[in-house]
């Protein structure tokens, strides 16, 4: 049994931030779910999906985009049903115009937005502070700090969106979404609503003129008494403690500001916890700050509290140094050695031993050690993709890149990315820049899902405008990247069923691309000579398919019926000329060196090795045999 | 209090972070909190792979004071009890955590970074691992963890269980061999072999 299905109130099980954030949900009696996948905040979409044999009232899906997502919450909750939808920090932007409204507009049943952020940015491409849209969104934030607290602060967003009528957000770092330990669960309701009713109200629905400033205005007053009320919701809280310094923090950072305050010896400081980091009420943070000297804010990325703080306190006309970003970068990602380490040379407290003597211990070694980057899977269908592309290609190429697995080419050994940015910023920034430049190639990037999330108006407008580009999407049927949730193109689930795939092609053809080809990419001499021939052609936007599933999939759906391999793939050492083709370019991690008594030598490591082909099929020696092992009933008895 | 941290790292693929979930199965089997977050390489292999697995339990009796229990979902600097490192440079990577009484666990089978594949950067000699850890904690054990499991069991499923059998035998785990067989016997198929597969990992460490 799941788990997080579990109904025994106080039990304790095992559970990541994003599990808990989804329990939040059941125990809100949540019946509509919305998200595109993104990390840190996939799982909660993967948890929904495991849990639609126990919840089947749920409506649980992956959107299209994120403006989608959020319509479609936004949607259900106008209906009377409590609805949630969880994106990335980035997603944010795709479903801000949804949101700027879904203030104005207040809620149906409650309605919960959550958002995974990425500070130090260790799987997106920007670490943007989401919290300060809510100055103009008008939407309250709740930021919890532990696994127990991504739950209750879930289910208690239901309620305050319902009590205020605003939509309410719910800000979890990757640290503690992909944080893993003991939650103790809560009670399930009784009974779920299957079905809403939507009560028309146009006065809050028809966000139009003189009405939508009377939105915007109620909007504000429902901020304005939530912030009146934050003392009596008993989230934010005081640690008293004894000195003249204290310390205001929220989410994760605050466990690091206890653990960094225990190193330092100072565990008993007087702390402001808050866990509604919008709005703040200003009698709370007057009151804790009237008798100390000063304060330090510790918080993620930009300073969203020690901005509040300080314009709140200036009004209470309290004058002392409120100390954040000063000391607390403003970028990447902060821990309790930061932390620690800001505080010792700010308080002059010297930081433990153990901790000292292993900081200058590893400053003297890891300067020397070799980096590791992500590399493509064993067996990933881009890998053969990109080396074709690469190999088809000249120096002349402009790469336009794109976000998805593929990003991964901008690394060694490929290095065939000259830009990424955001979702299909590859298309979009070539077509622009090819009106202006001359004499290069462009060859863009995409991938299947990220192509239906918001390429179609780009590709559009390529053909419109007449830009000359190659667009290679790279469909592997599934978004990959955040754990293989299914795409538009996915044409059959893990579990084998039959999926309703869109037709790429004939999408292609409708908006008037009319040069588009199909390659399969472990056939590199295929895929290089196809390549080669669209770049040829070179006028107008012509489409390659790179089409084959994701090893990962494939590989999982095929172990449900396991089958010994029949297809073994070797390096002749007679005919290997260690030309490196294989073992450098295509940089396939099944490939191997090792020494042996002559020398060295490079293998193929069986165990890893899933049998694509490509390095076989690039071999320029035919130094790599297939060999093919036919295998009879009769056999297995042998 | 009890209090116990350990890190487990490796590259993506390895398996590091159902081995620390294996590890936090059996804290709440036993009763203990756990927590401790994951550094997942994406959807992506060969990216580096961290599982922070961290034991809290105020003695019986004691009042649990959130000051002094409080454990983020990070081990501070110096302050991992035990690091399992499935890879032997990414031992040396993680080597801040480190103290003077730290066990440490290393799977001696190198995965060679693209880096070193481009023949831009060397990959370390194993003596140099153990001797450079050296300096941190005198408790550093290198094991052939892979060839172990391939050896005895034809192939690399049980290098995580072996693993486990190891950290049971060398160092001061707060759980027992009893709730991590449970948690093993709970989550994967084939006991049987994984029982034995931990049994040579705890006769392995004994050694």
């Amino acid at each position: 049994m799941n788990p997080l299905a579990l109904n025994e109130p106080g039990r304790t099980i095992l559970a990541m931030g994003n599990d808990a954030i989804v329990r939040g949900g059941l125990e809100a009696a949540l019946g509509y779910f919305s998200t595109y996948p993104g990390t840190p905040a996939s799982e909660i979409g993967e948890g929904y999906r495991s849990l639609k044999h126990e919840f089947p009232h749920i409506h649980a899906e992956f959107s299209v985009n994120e403006h989608v997502a959020a319509h479609g919450a936004q949607g259900a909750s106008w209906a009377g049903i409590r609805s949630m939808v969880t994106m990335k920090h980035v997603g944010m932007n795709v479903a801000a115009e949804v949101l700027h409204f879904a203030g104005y507009t207040g809620v149906g049943a409650g309605f919960v937005v959550v958002i995974g952020s990425d500070p130090g940015a260790t799987s997106s491409t920007s670490e943007q502070d989401d919290r300060w849209y809510s100055l103009h969104t008008h939407l309250p934030i709740l930021e919890p700090s532990s696994i127990q607290e991504a739950k209750d602060h879930t289910s208690r967003a239901f309620e305050l969106s319902e009590i205020y009528n605003l939509p309410v957000i719910v800000n979890a770092p990757s640290k503690l979404c992909h944080n893993i330990g003991s939650l103790r669960l809560g009670n399930l309701p009784n009974v779920f609503p299957v079905k809403g009713r939507f009560e028309r109200n146009p006065e809050r629905y028809i966000n139009l003129f003189a009405g939508s400033v009377a939105n915007h205005r109620r909007a504000m007053e429902a901020v304005k008494r939530l912030q009146g009320e934050t003392p009596s919701l008993g989230l934010n809280r005081v640690l008293p403690g004894s000195g003249r310094t204290g310390f205001i923090s929220s989410g994760i950072n605050y466990l690091y500001l206890l653990e960094a305050l225990s190193l330092l010896g100072i565990a008993d400081a007087p702390i402001l916890k808050i866990a509604m980091s919008y709005p703040l009420n200003p009698d709370e943070i007057a009151s804790f700050t009237r008798h100390l000297d000063r304060v330090y804010v510790v918080e993620d990325l930009e300073g969203f509290i020690e901005f509040q703080a300080k314009r709140l306190l200036y009004d209470a006309g309290i004058r002392i140094p409120i100390i954040g970003k000063d000391v607390f970068p403003a970028h990447g990602e902060l821990d309790v050695d930061l932390i620690a380490g800001r505080l010792s040379e700010e308080l002059r407290t010297p930081l433990p031993k153990r901790m000292t003597r292993a900081i200058k211990l590893s400053n003297e070694l890891t300067g020397d050690l070799p980096p590791r980057q992500g590399a493509f899977c064993t067996g990933c269908p881009h890998r053969a993709t990109v080396y074709s592309i690469v190999k088809a290609s000249d120096r002349n190429t402009v790469f336009a890149g794109d976000i998805g697995c593929y990003t991964l080419s901008c690394l060694p050994p490929f290095r065939a990315f000259d830009w990424v940015t955001c979702m299909n910023c590859g298309v979009g920034i070539a077509q622009g820049m090819l009106q202006k430049i001359e004499g290069e190639n462009v060859i863009a990037y995409v991938g299947d899902s990220t192509f239906f999330h918001s390429g179609i108006p780009g590709l559009i407008n390529a053909v419109q405008q007449n830009a000359s580009l190659v667009l290679i999407i790279l469909d592997n049927k599934w978004v990959a990247m955040t754990g293989h949730q299914p795409s538009p193109t996915t044409d059959i689930a893990l579990d084998g069923t039959r999926m309703h795939p869109v037709d790429i092609k004939g999408l292609l053809k409708s908006i008037g691309v009319s040069y588009v080809r199909t390659i399969k990419p472990f056939n590199i001499k295929a895929s290089m000579a196809a390549i080669k021939e669209a770049i040829r052609v070179g006028n107008g936007v012509r489409v390659i398919i790179a089409e084959e599933e994701c090893a990962l999939q494939y590989g999982r759906r095929v172990a449900r019926t396991p089958v010994e391999y029949e297809v073994y793939y070797q390096i002749d050492e007679g005919r290997c000329q260690k030309c490196n083709e294989c073992y450098v370019e295509l940089g396939c991690p099944a490939i191997r060196k090792e020494e042996t008594t002559g020398g060295w030598r490079y293998y193929i490591e069986e165990a890893t090795c899933l049998r694509c082909g490509a390095c076989h099929d690039l071999c320029l020696n035919s130094a790599i045999l297939r060999t093919e092992i036919l295998r009879t009933a009769g056999m297995e008895s042998l | 209090m009890i209090a116990y941290d350990i890190l487990i790292c490796g590259i993506g693929g390895q398996g590091a972070i159902s081995l620390g979930t294996v590890l936090k199965l059996a804290a709440i089997h036993e009763g203990l909190d756990v927590v401790g977050a994951e550094r997942r390489g994406g959807a992506q292999r060969e990216g580096i792979v961290t599982s922070n697995v961290r034991y809290r339990k105020p003695e019986s009796g004691e009042t649990p004071d959130e000051r002094r229990m409080a454990a983020s979902g990070l081990i501070p600097t110096g302050a991992a009890d035990m690091m399992i490192s499935m890879e032997p440079l990414e031992a040396l990577r993680h080597a801040r955590y480190l103290n003077e009484r730290s066990v440490v666990i290393i799977n001696n089978f190198p995965l060679t970074p693209v880096s070193v594949r481009m023949g831009e950067r060397e990959y370390p000699q194993l003596e140099t691992v153990h001797s450079r850890l050296r300096e941190f904690t005198p408790n550093v054990h290198l094991f052939p963890i892979d060839e172990l499991s391939r050896g005895h069991f034809n192939s690399l499923r049980q290098v995580n269980t072996i693993a486990l059998g190891i950290a049971s035998a060398l160092g001061g785990l707060p759980v027992s061999d009893e709730s991590i067989l449970a948690v093993v016997r709970e989550q994967f198929s084939d006991f049987e072999t994984n029982r034995r597969a931990f049994e040579l990992g705890k006769e392995t460490a004994r050694k």
